[in-house]
């Protein structure tokens, strides 16, 4: 059996006496999506920032293709092929949609001619060909987060870590954003997803990981996730198991 | 990018042929050499303040670096004139990347706080050397080089124009190619750059070191011009303030921005030092020569001009954050 694409082994981290993420374990196959869920403060953030060399991990190993990358530093994760985005959007404000996606494609090709093809390319996907020219700062929170997408795919990523990437969209962005995500899987990326929309989440993932109070709850099927009675109570509350 | 090299070609033709028009004029073409060497210190602070974002307080280090090494070597070797200036630029790039390696391991005000401590450095050790001059500083005598005229001005204009038109055409480079997406993602955030695959450590070193070692060959042909340096002129803490503030008045991070800048504030300091002003108002009939406003303007506003582009700058940093360069762009972008 071929090893999995990313592999997170009784992966910790603790600030202070406080343990954030508390031997954690999962795997993602390749062209898989998975879902990360969990209430707020389970540490589904913390374990991206751990996995991408954001924070040093307390204890515990995150392998990615075949590679141990723990403790690597953010650069080289993403050069190895493994890219974020961010819950609270980080656009190259003062620079335009199209200089922001040609700074990822450069993670590919040192020539400014085909990272610019590369750009347009990803903006045709993400359907933002026409507006490449206004400054990043300027968009509204949806363009924001679509270009973040974009910007990322552009470094020509293996496996693609989404932060809340639906996170302030409306309805028919969502729609819009799940489309293109499956259409990111459909070309041969692995997507890791944090997710609060569980109507999202179930309908994208092939597998979701609950995460609470910095430990793995539950995995998964979307159709084990959404009938397990602890899963649900720690969404609902106790008093709903039983419904 | 083509207009802009036109551009540039365009402005080093029309400064080449300014000497020619301008005859034998010592005190404009002192101006002149004065300005371009200002504007080619905050074209090459630019690549490293303007690009990378990460503010250098202490430029003067490597222009006195530059003019003190080159003076040491032509006044006490026999090493010809253009290897003494490439001694000058490895020993600054050396502090450069000496300050980097340390100091960019730390994000945040750190580098702009340990650019001032190196400069401090740098400039009481050359105050207490003895090979240096120490206080008295350093004068520099009999030198050659082919057969020009070093006691003519000419040379040194176009000496400083070359590294002016040099220091533009690698900043126009830079900013269109890989590592100027990097240096602006740099400056934009850091963390979204690390995320994109971007080594900041490794750029941000980069962008210190050219600015470095173009700051330096400025500091070379200072030296050799004005035959003689001590630390107060060519590494105090003012200078390195003056290279910011023109890069901020023209324009951060813009190509023409330290250009336009420096021709303002050199003009502004020596009109402020010549009391144009008061000369002004004395000749247009305004005011006499007696009038206590005359003399206010010529005791104080002549040591003033310091105060007077620090206002600037705040006026600039409040309305006009492109400099003053934003002014005739703002039109275009939108």
């Amino acid at each position: 059996m071929m090893a999995p694409l990313l592999e997170i082994t009784s992966l910790s981290k603790h600030f202070g006496g406080n343990a954030a993420v508390s031997d954690v374990s999962f795997s993602v196959e390749e062209q898989r999506i998975v879902g990360l869920i969990g209430p707020n403060g389970s540490g589904k953030t913390t374990l991206f920032n751990c996995i991408t060399g954001y924070y040093p991990a307390s204890s515990g190993r995150v392998w990615f293709s075949g590679r141990d990358v723990t403790g690597m530093k953010p650069d080289r994760v993403c050069r190895l092929g493994m890219v974020r985005t961010w819950q609270r959007v980080k656009p190259l404000a003062g620079l335009s949609i199209l200089e922001n996606v040609m700074t990822g494609a450069f993670c590919r090709t040192r020539s400014a001619t085909e990272a610019r093809m590369i750009a347009h390319e990803q903006l045709r996907v993400i359907g933002m060909e026409n507006v490449t020219q206004k400054t990043a700062g300027d968009l509204p929170i949806g363009l924001k987060k679509k270009l973040e997408l974009a910007r990322a795919l552009a470094t020509g990523p293996k496996l693609l870590l989404l932060d809340e990437v639906c996170g302030g969209l409306n309805n028919t962005e969502t729609q819009e954003l799940l489309e293109i995500i499956r259409g990111i899987r459909e070309k041969g990326t692995a997507v890791v997803f944090i997710e609060h929309d569980m109507k999202a989440v179930t309908r994208l993932c092939d597998r979701i990981v609950v995460l609470k109070s910095g430990k793995k709850l539950a995995e998964g099927l979307p159709s084990e996730i959404t009938s397990n009675p602890a899963v649900i109570a720690a969404y609902l509350g106790t008093g709903y198991s039983h419904a | 990018m083509t207009k802009q090299w036109a551009g540039i070609a365009a402005f080093a033709a029309l400064a080449a042929s300014v000497p020619f028009f301008l005859g034998d004029n010592p005190y404009i073409a002192d101006i002149l050499i004065t300005m371009l060497m200002m504007a080619s210190l905050a074209s090459a602070w630019n690549i490293v303040g303007g690009y990378a974002g990460q503010f250098s307080f202490g430029h003067a280090a490597y222009f006195g670096t530059g003019a003190y090494t080159t003076s040491i070597l032509l006044t006490t070797s026999g090493i010809a004139l253009p290897l003494c200036i490439g001694a000058g630029i490895l020993a600054a790039s050396l502090i450069a990347l000496l300050t980097g390696a340390i100091v960019f391991r730390l994000r945040g005000h750190y580098f702009a706080l340990a650019s001032i401590a190196v400069a401090e450095i740098v400039r009481l050790t050359a105050h207490n050397l003895e090979i240096t001059g120490g206080a008295q500083g350093l004068l520099i005598t009999d030198i050659t080089f082919g057969n020009l005229d070093l006691n003519s001005k000419e040379p040194f204009y176009f000496a400083m124009l070359f590294l002016l038109v040099t220091t533009l055409a690698i900043s126009l480079l830079v900013r269109h190619s890989r590592a100027g997406y990097f240096l602006l993602a740099i400056r934009e955030d850091q963390d979204a750059a690390a995320s994109l695959g971007i080594n900041l450590y490794l750029w941000k070193n980069m962008a210190l070191i050219v600015s470095a070692a173009l700051a330096t060959v400025a500091g070379s042909i200072y030296a050799i011009y004005i035959r003689f340096i001590d630390t107060s002129a060519v590494l105090s803490l003012r200078l390195s303030i003056e290279i910011i503030l023109t890069t901020i008045i023209g324009g951060v991070g813009t190509l023409w921005g330290p250009v336009l800048g420096a021709a303002l504030l050199v003009s502004l300091a020596e009109a402020l030092r010549t009391n144009l002003a008061g000369e002004l108002l004395v000749n247009s009939g305004i005011i006499t020569e007696a009038s206590p406003i005359e003399s206010f303007l010529k005791n104080n506003l002549a040591h003033a001009h310091v105060l007077v582009y620090g206002i600037i700058t705040v006026l600039c940093i409040l309305n006009l954050p492109k400099g003053i360069l934003g002014l005739f762009r703002r039109k275009q972008r939108t």
